[in-house]
């Protein structure tokens, strides 16, 4: 059992944060958030305020990249206060306590908070047979699912396995994996897609709940539009040499070497909404395309079966080439079949030749 | 299936089958009617070569014509000329056949292949107002005429809305302008879109006929 | 004395019915019934409906142009008379008959089935407002030959009976007696050698045997006689075997000029067989343009397999003639403007022909503006001349001409074509133009250099 909750602010202090680095973290939050600088005060106090929010993080199909871009991190950061801050009841990758002990933690997490704790989802559910794909502790990760929502104040789904399927789902899809939000249709669900997401995007929402209670604004793709809204294409520092047309042509060339664009090289970020051109990852080291590959578009739904990562953008998705093939042939029949039909019509009109 | 993923892949794929269909059974039906032979004595051989010249003879008007059709020519030349340079000098467009033949080429850069369509998308708008204002070409124009401006025109207007990103949008406006482009292909075969091949036959059919006799055409 | 009252008044403010513009009488011939005539239309319109045509038929973009180099045209305003309009029930037949997508356009009624209202309708286009000089497939950015698809829709128009009434019936006169104005084998025969008295020429007639056969027209038999005297002499000059025949002499084919078929090659037939008949090696073909189009162009395909002799319009022969050296000319000092008959210089390949002799001539040759091949149609070819109603309209056309000759400001006007030469003199009749029309035929035979002069 807890002794008295320190508030964050109180939490803060007792680690030696000043009130002005508490403020600027909020104004830097704020900002990425595209939240008014009007509203930093309100949400510096509301934040001081905030008591323990209990975080229940379960993973499902996934293969911890989601855990281990979160938690990464060079130096403690605020951000990892504000992760040390929350009550994580429950993560099986990161926890010390195992079996029969460690879901005892988590039921007790939930009913003691129930109606209240967060739930962070990473990784994708398997649906077919049963769901018999994935489990835990002798329970199908749908089961789990299912249980553990019960009682959630939201829903958050980290990583594109989480939000839509990710690779799990990718063709052919053989454990019928599928995203949280085709799962559980009765709470608030937040999807933060990406392959792994940046992690400043994930304080950023957790934040936002915190200081507002309520999960930030999303797009039509359940994705805060504060991160989400641009796509990578808009925000790119190569964007120029797109617009002088200047390409790379293959991955080691001069053109590559300058830094020139990856469009002929399969980038897809016209088409990938996510926050990396400006965010980047490992607190704004780099990201793909400044490391010179081309975006993968895994933030967006299905990435994985959108044809090759290194065909460009608007290259067309082929079924086979026969069927040009076929398309030829049937319009030679076709056109004498017209002909002989024009030639007896003719024929038939004019009485004989 | 987002609206993007059909429009790149399975409308693609029957628009392009629809396309190749169609043309080859527009042309097959008419190549095999019949057809007598001329049995008259040639003025001259090798009327072939008349044939060859007769594609690039009326490619500007005779000098006489120049005043009085010169300016529907260039009007023509700006939306013909502007569609090949955006179709195969743009990057995107250029990838979609490298894609298929596998091999690429040099293109120009975004802002002029923007340019390019806009100056192609005025011209288009100017051939309808003469097509509606001309007495002559409004007596003689029938639906196919609109309907094939319109399918010319779409993919002009979608593509530059894209570029500019003026959709509200960006994937879905993707989508939409692959779907005009599918839409064109697919109307391609049944209007007078196929003048871009009977061009070839008909000014050939017409050249060494007349080369034949010596005549002038 | 008329019997008169004053008991009604005359209202001179009441409305009056008034006519703006006098409707185009539609000529009709024979007693079918409505249903019959579009049907016999069809059936000879799907004759027509080969390759050739089909290609020029799917290769129209509507984009007019072709009304722009048509002297009707321009002449009217009228855009009814834009060439490829002149086809359009043709056309519609075409796509809804035998065209590749056919089966759908009569599925669905996407081409509505020709109609003898506006068959009728278009007798006007086909006849009246085209010579089918072929000028509008210079202008024509896919080449489409509209000239030779109006005389194949020529021939649905005669059998379904919707020809213009005078054209009717010169075309039947001809059939019948030989000749469309009247010069019959005994009138020929007559006037030969009545031509041949007055102008003291040797005229060699109904020769069994003669390696040139020579042509006349009725126009030049009947209005131009002394072409035959002016080809006479020259054939004499060069000592060549020819001769005129009473049983194959005339070289128009209103036949062809009028859309029957049949009648069109039982026309050619009779100088073909006159020309097996006496062994003939040439045919000349006198001063006449659709004539050159019936017998060098037509002929071999209306008798189903080559001609087993050589055919020339005059004016190719007189060239041969002076390249070759077998008539000298005595040199004619004056600047000339020569109009080309649309069917011996661009329809029939012949256009450099009057131009040597024009240069053995030692004229100074002033062409016009659109001269040559792509000469602008006098208007009174492929029948017209012959419709009454069409003439307000080619008297337009032809002033047109007159200002296009004018404009050269060559002091003679010559041709090479005697209904060219008809229009010229009717027209600059009617226009009071101060020139005269020339024939290049007897300009050669009025300045040969003879025999006895050498």
């Amino acid at each position: 059992m807890k002794e008295h909750a320190l508030t964050l602010g109180e939490e803060l202090r007792r680690q030696g944060v000043s009130r002005r680095s508490f403020l600027k973290y909020c104004s830097v939050v704020a900002a990425s958030m595209a939240i008014p600088a009007t509203m930093v005060p309100a949400m510096a106090a509301s934040l001081a305020q905030a008591r323990r929010q209990s975080v229940i993080w379960m993973s499902y199909q996934e293969c911890t990249a989601c855990i281990e871009s979160l938690t990464r991190a060079f130096a403690p950061t605020v951000e990892n206060l504000i992760f040390n801050f929350i009550s994580l009841d429950f993560q099986h990758a990161l926890q010390a306590a195992a079996g029969d002990q460690a879901v005892e933690a988590l039921h007790k997490a939930m009913e003691e908070n129930w109606g209240k704790y967060l739930v962070l989802v990473d990784g994708s559910i398997p649906l077919k047979d049963d769901g018999i794909y994935s489990t835990s502790h002798g329970q199908t990760h749908l089961e789990s699912l299912r249980e553990v929502a019960e009682g959630a104040a939201a829903i958050v789904s980290i990583g594109t396995c989480a939000a839509y399927g990710g690779v799990g789902a990718a063709r052919p899809n053989p454990t019928g994996a599928v995203g949280v939000d085709e799962i559980i249709t009765d709470k608030p669900i937040l999807n933060v897609p990406g392959c792994p997401p940046i992690p400043e995007v994930m304080t950023g929402v957790l934040t936002s709940f915190l200081a507002f209670g309520e999960l930030p604004a999303v797009d039509a793709l359940k994705r805060p539009s504060a991160f989400f809204s641009d796509t990578i294409h808009d925000r790119c520092y190569r964007r120029p040499f797109y617009d002088q047309g200047k390409f790379a042509k293959t991955f080691d060339d001069e053109g590559a070497r300058k830094g020139w664009c990856l469009y002929e090289l399969g980038c897809k970020g016209p088409i990938t909404h996510n926050a990396c051109a400006t965010m980047k990852f490992n607190q704004g080291v780099s990201w793909p395309i400044q490391s010179g590959h081309g975006c993968l578009g895994c933030s967006e739904p299905n990435f994985w079966d959108k044809d090759s990562f290194y065909k460009p953008l608007s290259a067309g998705q082929w079924g086979s080439a026969e069927g040009i093939a076929v398309a030829a042939a049937a319009g030679v029949a076709l056109g004498a079949a017209s002909a002989v039909m024009s030639r007896k019509n003719q024929d038939k009109i004019s009485g004989g030749k | 299936m987002t609206l993007l993923d059909f429009a790149r892949g399975p409308a693609m794929q029957v628009a392009i089958f629809i396309f190749v269909l169609g043309i080859v059974w527009r042309l097959v039906g008419v190549w095999a009617l019949r057809q007598k032979k001329d049995l008259s004595e040639a003025r001259q051989k090798g009327a072939w070569i008349g044939g060859i010249k007769g594609l690039f003879a009326h490619a500007w008007p005779y000098k006489p014509f120049v005043p009085k059709v010169g300016a529907q020519y260039i009007v023509g030349y700006v939306i013909h000329l502007g569609l090949f340079i955006v179709l195969f000098f743009g990057t995107p467009h250029m990838l979609f056949f490298a894609d298929i033949v596998n091999f690429t080429w040099w293109t120009l850069p975004g802002g002029v292949i923007t340019f390019v369509a806009l100056i192609t998308t005025v011209a288009l708008f100017i051939a309808l107002a003469k097509r509606l204002v001309d007495p002559v070409q409004r007596l003689i124009s029938n639906f196919d005429d609109y309907a094939t401006w319109f399918v010319t025109t779409l993919p002009f207007l979608t593509g530059l809305a894209t570029t500019a990103n003026l959709w509200p949008h960006y994937e879905t406006g993707l989508a939409i302008h692959l779907l005009s482009v599918w839409l064109l292909l697919i109307y391609f075969p049944f209007g007078k879109l196929m003048h871009s091949f009977w061009f070839v036959v008909s000014r050939y059919t017409t050249g060494s006929r007349f080369a034949r006799r010596g005549g002038m055409a | 004395m008329s019997k008169t009252t004053t008991e009604m008044a005359l209202d001179l403010d009441a409305k009056r019915l008034s006519v703006v513009e006098p409707g185009t009488r539609v000529d009709v011939q024979g007693d079918l019934s409505d249903e019959a005539r579009v049907e016999k239309a069809m059936t000879n319109f799907v004759k027509d409906f080969g390759r050739v045509t089909a290609t020029y038929m799917e290769a129209c973009i509507h984009c007019g142009a072709c009304a722009h180099a048509c002297p009707f045209y321009e002449a009217s305003g009228n855009p009814r008379h834009t060439p490829i309009w002149k086809l359009e029930p043709f056309k519609q037949a075409y796509k809804r008959e035998a065209g590749p997508l056919a089966f759908f356009y009569k599925a669905f009624n996407l081409k509505k089935n020709v109609t003898l209202d506006e068959l009728k309708e278009w007798q006007e286009l086909l006849y009246d407002t085209c010579t089918m000089c072929g000028r509008c497939t210079l202008i024509c950015p896919m080449s489409i030959d509209i000239a030779t698809l109006v005389g194949m829709a020529r021939h649905g128009m005669f059998h379904a009976g919707l020809v213009p009434h005078e054209l009717y019936t010169v075309t039947e006169k001809a059939q019948r007696e030989g000749s469309p104005l009247g010069a019959t084998p005994q009138v020929f025969e007559d006037r030969v050698e009545w031509m041949g008295d007055e102008h003291e020429v040797d005229m060699h007639m109904n020769e069994d045997q003669a390696d040139v056969l020579v042509l006349m027209s009725s126009i030049e038999i009947q209005k131009y006689p002394e072409s035959m005297a002016a080809t006479a002499k020259i054939l004499n000059q060069m000592g060549k075997s020819w001769t005129f025949r009473t049983d194959g002499y005339e070289a128009t084919n209103f036949g062809m000029l009028s859309g029957n078929t049949g009648w069109q090659k039982e026309m050619s037939m009779k100088v073909i067989g006159t020309a097996e008949k006496i062994g003939a090696k040439l045919v000349i073909l006198p001063e006449c343009g659709h004539a050159y189009q019936a017998l060098r162009w037509q002929g071999a395909n209306m008798y189903g397999k080559s001609l087993p002799f050589k055919i020339q319009h005059i004016s190719e022969f007189l060239a041969d003639a002076v390249d070759s050296g077998s008539i000298k000319l005595k040199p004619v000092n004056k600047s000339v403007a020569f109009h080309d008959p649309c069917q011996v210089s661009r329809r029939g390949g012949a256009t450099q022909a009057p131009r040597k002799v024009l240069e053995a001539l030692g004229v100074e040759l002033i062409e016009s503006k659109s001269g040559g091949s792509m000469n602008t149609c006098c208007g009174g070819g492929g029948g017209v001349i012959t419709i009454h109603r069409a003439d307000t309209l080619r008297y337009k056309v032809m002033g047109a001409k007159f200002r296009q000759l004018d404009e050269t400001g060559a002091e003679m006007m010559v041709t090479s074509c005697s209904n060219c030469r008809q229009n010229f003199d009717d027209s600059s009749e009617k226009l009071n133009w101060d020139k005269q029309m020339n024939s290049l035929l007897e300009l050669v035979a009025d300045n040969l250099v003879e025999e006895a002069e050498k």
